[in-house]
C-alpha cells in the first residue's frame, strides 16, 4: 500500500499534525494570503483558497516545488474532497438570476459553479498534470479520496497523489448541514508508492494499510481488524473526535484523520490507527487502517 | 486492462432507454425544446435539451438528477441480468453538478432538501442497498473518469462487478452564467461547423455494468486514459488533450490505424471543436482517414457529467450494430477537419470494431476510453 510522506493541517492556530490532537485552538480564521500571497486569490471561493493553502504547505514540506512554485513531478495527480465547497456560489448566483436576470451575474463565478473547481485550480497553480478529481461523497468523502488516491497509485496512473480535504464555513453551509459549528479549513496529505518515495530518498511518516467501506461504524471497525492503539472517529469509543474539536468537518474529515495519525506517530505513538468516518445514520461509513512507518 | 461491458442504461432528452436513445440519434432527432422549468424572462436563451421528468410544465422539484440516475442504473442492471441488490458492489457516479439544482430550489424557494442527498450515495443505499458508492465531480469528463477508476478496480482483481454511471440536470447557476455571455443564444448545437455559436446544456444519465474480463459482454473496455491540462480554468489545452488520447492508446496497446470510430466530445463551442480536431489530427497523423468521426451533442445537447457515459453507450451500440449516428446541423465544416471522415446528416453503416470515446471538462480534465467489439 501507499506511504503517507507529508501532511499538513489548515486550521486556525494549528501549526503541525501533532497539534491536531493536542494544541489549543485559535479562533482567528486561516488567512490564505499569508501562505499564498495576495496575487491570484481574488474571485476564488473560500474553499478553493483553503485547498490551495493545503496544497502549497504539503508540496513545500515534501520539497516538491521548484523556484517558481511549480511541482517538480509533472505527473503528480490531485484528489480533493469537499461537499460544500461551492454551494454558496451556486445559491448566490441563483438568487441574483431571480432578482436581476442573468444580466446581474458575474463572469468570475463561472469556474466556481463547477463542482471540481478546487481540484482544477490546484492543478493549474502547481502544474499537476496527473489524474485530477473531486470527490463530493458525503461524510465518507475524505476517506474515500485517500482510498482512490491509493488506487490510482497502485494502478500506475501516478507515482504520487496529493489528497486535499477542505470545507468552508458560511451561512449556506450552516443551514444546509444543520450545524452551528462548521469547520473552516482542512488538511492535505501526500501519498506515494514505496518506490517513488525511495527514488527521491524520503521515508514514509505512516503507511496506509487498508481502506474499507461498510454499512455502519461497527462493521468498519470489524473489517479493519487488529486492535488499534488509537481510534479516530466519533462516539464513546473514539477519544479523539476531530469534529467535536474543530467543528463539523464533512468532506475534510478523512484527510484530517490521516494528518492526525501522522501527528500521533510523530509524537511517539506506536501500533496502528483506526480512522472511521460516517455514522449509523449516514449512507455508509469508511475506514482507514494506518500504521507507523517503522513497523 | 480489459473489462467486459455487460449492461447499459441511458436516459436523455431524446430517449428514455438505450434503444430509444440510439434509434433517435441514428434518425437525427434533436431533443432541443423550449425550457420547461426555468422562468423564460430571466434568460436570453429559451431552449434546452431537458429530460421531461418534472411533474408539470414550469413546476420544478428537487432530486431530478437522482431520479434519472436511478432510471439508468435499473436499466443497466436488468440488461446485465443482475438483480437490484448492489450490496458489496462499488457504484461510481460521475457528475458535474451533483444535486446542486436541488440546493438552488432549497435555498431560494424553500423546497425540501437535505445535505445527505447532495451526493447520490444516500438514494443508492435506499434503493439498491449499495454501501460502497462514490460521487465524483469532474465537470464534463466525470463519467469517463469514473469509468477509469472502476476499470482499475476490476483490473486489480478487487471486484468482479462495478457499476459506473454519469448524471446531470441543468442548474440555473451554470446555465445562467453561460447565458450571461451569449446575448444572442445559439439556435442549435453545431459541432465542427464554421458558424457554430456555442453549446446548449442538456440533461441525462448513462450507466454501465463492468465485469471481470472472463464474462461475456456487449463490448470490451480496453483502456481509459485520464489526465489534466493544468492550464486554464475553462479553456482546453491542445497538448493535454492529445496526451490523454495517446495515453488511452498506449494503455490499450492500440495504434491510431486500429481505431475505426471516434465519438468526439464535440460541444459546438468555438474553442473545444478547434482544439479537439487539432488533437485528433496530431495523434492520428497518417491514419487520419481511418476512423469515422461523430458526436451526439447536436441531438442531446451538452449533458455535462453524463456526456461521456452517453457517448460510451452510443459507441457500444455502434460496435454492436455497425451503424454510426451522424452529427446534425452542420452546413460548413471547419477546416481543421479537412481529410477526416466525419459522419454528417445521416447515419452511416460501417462495421467498426474499435471505438474511441472522448470526454473533456472545465479545469482541463481529460478522459478517453477505448472500446472493442466483444
Amino acid at each position: 500500500m501507499s506511504l503517507l510522506t507529508a501532511a499538513q493541517p489548515v486550521l486556525p492556530g494549528i501549526a503541525d499534525c501533532a497539534g491536531l490532537l493536542s494544541a489549543p485552538r485559535d479562533t482567528e480564521p486561516v488567512d490564505p494570503a499569508a501562505v499564498l500571497g495576495k496575487k491570484g486569490l481574488r474571485y476564488k471561493d473560500r474553499a478553493t483558497q483553503l485547498g490551495l493553502v493545503a496544497a502549497k504547505l504539503v508540496l513545500t514540506e515534501a520539497n516538491l516545488l521548484d523556484g517558481e512554485g511549480r511541482c517538480t513531478d509533472p505527473r503528480m495527480g490531485v484528489l480533493v474532497s469537499s461537499n460544500f465547497g461551492n454551494v454558496d456560489t451556486v445559491c448566490r448566483v441563483a438568487n441574483t438570476i431571480a432578482e436581476e436576470t442573468t444580466r446581474g451575474v458575474s463572469p468570475m463565478d463561472t469556474a466556481n459553479a463547477s463542482s471540481n473547481v478546487i481540484a482544477s485550480e490546484i492543478a493549474i497553480r502547481f502544474r499537476l498534470r496527473g489524474p485530477n478529481l473531486m470527490l463530493c461523497n458525503g461524510s465518507t468523502s475524505g476517506a474515500d479520496a485517500v482510498r482512490w488516491a491509493d488506487s490510482l497509485v497502485r494502478a500506475g496512473r501516478a507515482a504520487r497523489m496529493l489528497v486535499i480535504g477542505v470545507e468552508p464555513d458560511n451561512p449556506v453551509v450552516r443551514e444546509l448541514s444543520g450545524n452551528t459549528r462548521v469547520l473552516d479549513g482542512g488538511a492535505g496529505v501526500l501519498l506515494e508508492s514505496p518506490g517513488a518515495a525511495r527514488n527521491r530518498g524520503v521515508a514514509g511518516k505512516a503507511v496506509l494499510r487498508r481502506c474499507v467501506r461498510a454499512a455502519d461504524p461497527a462493521g468498519c471497525a470489524r473489517e479493519l481488524g487488529t486492535e488499534p492503539a488509537l481510534r479516530l472517529g466519533s462516539g464513546e469509543s473514539a477519544p479523539f473526535d476531530l469534529d467535536a474539536r474543530f467543528g463539523a468537518s464533512s468532506g475534510a474529515l478523512g484527510v484530517l484523520q490521516c494528518a492526525a495519525s501522522i501527528g500521533w506517530f510523530s509524537a511517539g505513538g506506536r501500533g496502528s490507527v483506526h480512522a472511521i468516518s460516517g455514522s449509523e445514520t449516514a449512507d455508509a461509513t469508511a475506514g482507514l487502517l494506518i500504521g507507523g512507518a517503522d513497523e | 486492462m480489459t473489462a467486459a461491458i455487460t449492461g447499459l442504461g441511458a436516459i436523455a432528452s431524446i430517449g428514455g432507454n438505450v434503444g430509444e436513445l440510439f434509434d433517435n440519434l441514428c434518425a437525427g432527432r434533436s431533443g432541443l425544446a423550449p425550457m420547461r422549468g426555468f422562468d423564460h424572462a430571466k434568460y436570453n436563451a429559451r431552449q434546452l435539451f431537458e429530460v421531461d421528468n418534472r411533474p408539470a410544465e414550469g413546476v420544478d422539484v428537487p432530486k431530478r438528477a437522482t431520479a434519472l440516475l436511478g432510471t439508468a442504473i435499473r436499466e443497466a442492471l436488468a440488461d446485465a441480468g443482475l438483480g437490484p441488490d448492489l450490496d458489496g458492489n462499488p457504484v461510481l457516479i460521475g457528475t458535474g453538478l451533483r444535486e446542486l439544482r436541488s440546493v438552488e430550489l432549497w435555498w431560494r424557494d424553500g423546497a425540501p432538501f437535505e445535505a445527505g442527498d447532495l451526493h447520490f450515495g444516500s438514494e443508492l443505499r435506499r434503493e439498491f442497498g449499495a454501501a460502497d458508492t462514490h460521487t465524483f465531480a469532474g465537470a464534463c469528463s466525470a463519467s469517463l473518469y469514473a469509468l477509469a477508476l472502476g476499470a482499475d478496480l476490476i483490473a486489480a482483481g478487487e471486484h468482479d462487478t462495478v457499476v459506473v454511471a454519469g448524471v446531470d440536470v441543468v442548474t440555473e447557476s451554470m446555465f445562467g452564467l453561460s447565458d450571461r455571455f451569449q446575448p444572442v443564444p445559439p439556435d442549435r448545437v453545431r459541432p465542427l461547423d464554421v458558424h457554430r455559436k456555442g453549446t446548449i446544456l442538456g440533461e441525462g444519465a448513462g450507466a454501465i455494468v463492468l465485469r471481470a474480463p472472463e464474462n461475456p459482454g456487449r463490448a470490451r473496455l480496453r483502456s481509459v486514459g485520464i489526465n489534466c491540462d493544468a492550464y486554464h480554468a475553462t479553456a482546453p489545452d491542445p497538448a493535454g488533450v492529445s496526451a490523454s488520447i495517446r495515453s488511452a492508446h498506449e494503455r490499450a496497446g492500440i495504434k491510431p490505424s486500429d481505431v475505426d470510430l471516434v465519438l468526439l466530445h464535440g460541444t459546438g463551442t468555438p474553442l473545444n471543436d478547434e482544439v479537439e480536431a487539432g488533437a485528433v489530427r496530431e495523434v492520428f497523423g497518417e491514419a487520419l482517414e481511418t476512423p469515422l468521426l461523430t458526436g451526439i451533442k447536436s441531438m442531446t445537447g451538452h449533458t455535462s457529467g453524463s456526456a461521456g457515459a452517453l457517448s460510451l453507450v452510443t459507441a457500444v451500440r455502434s460496435l454492436e450494430t455497425g451503424l454510426v449516428p451522424p452529427i446534425t446541423g452542420v452546413a460548413e465544416r471547419i477546416e481543421e477537419t479537412e481529410g477526416m471522415r466525419v459522419v454528417l446528416g445521416t447515419a452511416q453503416q460501417e462495421n467498426p470494431t474499435v471505438a474511441q470515446v472522448h470526454g473533456f471538462g472545465f479545469g482541463g480534465v481529460n478522459a478517453v476510453a477505448m472500446l472493442e467489439v466483444s
